[in-house]
């Protein structure tokens, strides 16, 4: 297949080649954190479908994993106000890229696609949904929470949806400079919302194209992998009971250290957070015991590994090695490096 | 809220609304809301532990 010379050089493959979406889990295949969850209004709790952050200024709306009903679709992402939720603060989604991906499409032509539908009692006026692609010229951030540098809004306009999928389609030249960017949807709901008040979305897909190409359906490998450069959980009791989560070496008859790999190269070092309490963490001494631990802190956290700090009340013998185990559906170990 | 923990190697700051262990690496996005914290007038006391 020839490639278009008019596309010029770039990294970034144009139409009928890999890799066209410079979105990751455009498709809303991948959900680490979890299915369901409320809006916050705090960056750190804003993630659920990898990649994608949520925003609200208010209580009473919800971000979901669910069927999407549309062919060669498994999942859409639903925005949904509660019902009977009277808010009008608007709900966000969007997913902002690394400098690394915004200097690749600067100056180029690119096409921004997706399918959205709207529930039955989809209150925004007109059954609107904002659309924006939004580029800066400063440090790669979260634009979902932080206000990019000297932002153009590459494209801003509104679809307008209908409880049947469409599909969307935007044509833009992105800025010469370009060091940021986002790709966000929202709506502000009216009056008190009913038990449809949402729009669902998927496909979503960024390329650097004159036209629109299909949606780009990667392996589910692949997407994972490339999620888990932002995001991974590292341990899941409620997938994998007794998930063995690193072998430690004793310091003393109460503690020890245990050195765990990254799944992958992460963006930086990440934020590691665990959900250490009475029992959802076993550690199997050299002897055996199982000793419920008491403590588990975190130290030397780089893009590719980590330090795993342990407490238990006693049993432990310096220089042995241990066994850190999951003892709960409850367990887990998270480490963040999302923008 | 944030507080600073002396770990065994190095140091880290502990968000305490959800126990995070953040990294004092300025690429990080936590690191970052922490300096803003800090640039508000804020300032991190020990951590006194779990």
């Amino acid at each position: 297949m020839a490639i278009s010379s008019g596309l010029g050089s770039s990294a970034l493959l144009p139409a009928g080649l890999g890799f066209r979406n410079v979105l990751i889990n455009g498709g809303f295949d991948i959900w680490q954190r979890g299915t369901s969850a409320a809006f916050t209004t705090s960056a750190s709790t804003s993630f659920l479908a990898d990649r994608w952050s949520g925003y609200r200024g208010a209580a009473g709306s919800t971000q979901s994993r669910v069927s999407a009903g549309l062919d060669g679709f498994q999942y859409a992402m639903r925005v949904q106000r509660d019902s009977g939720n009277t808010s009008v603060f608007r709900q966000y989604i969007g997913t902002s890229l690394e400098t690394s991906t915004a200097t690749k499409l600067a100056n180029k032509p690119v096409v921004l696609s997706f399918y959205a539908r709207a529930g039955a009692n989809y209150s925004s006026a007109s059954n609107g949904l904002n659309v924006l692609l939004s580029s800066g010229t400063g440090t790669e951030a979260n634009g979902v929470h932080v206000n990019f540098t000297s932002a153009t809004s590459v494209v801003s306009t509104v679809a307008t949806l209908t409880t049947s999928y469409q599909r969307f389609t935007y044509f833009a030249t992105m800025p010469a400079t370009s060091s940021q960017l986002l790709v966000q949807f929202d709506f502000a709901g009216v009056g008190t919302a009913g038990a449809d008040d949402y729009f669902e979305i998927t496909g979503v897909q960024l390329e650097q194209n004159y036209q629109p190409t299909p949606f780009e359906q990667r392996p589910y490998g692949v997407e994972l992998a490339l999620c888990q450069r932002y995001f991974q959980r590292l341990l899941n009791g409620a997938d994998h009971g007794n998930e063995m989560v690193v072998t430690v070496q004793a310091t003393g008859s109460t503690g020890g250290y245990g050195f765990k790999a990254l799944l992958m190269t992460m963006r930086t070092a990440p934020t590691l957070t665990s959900s250490q309490s009475t029992d959802a963490f076993l550690c199997k001494s050299a002897g055996g015991n199982n000793l419920f631990m008491n403590a588990m802190t975190f130290d030397l956290s780089t893009p590719r590994s980590f330090l795993l700090v342990i407490g238990v009340a006693s049993g432990l013998a310096a220089g042995d090695a241990s066994i850190v185990l999951a003892n709960s559906v409850t367990a887990k170990i998270d480490a963040s490096a999302e923008l | 809220m944030y507080q600073i923990a002396k770990t065994p190697f190095s140091e880290m700051i502990v968000r305490i609304s959800d126990m995070a262990w953040i990294p004092m690496v300025e690429a990080n996005s936590d690191y970052q809301a922490y300096l803003a914290w800090v640039a508000e007038g804020n300032t991190a006391e020990e951590w006194t532990g779990a």
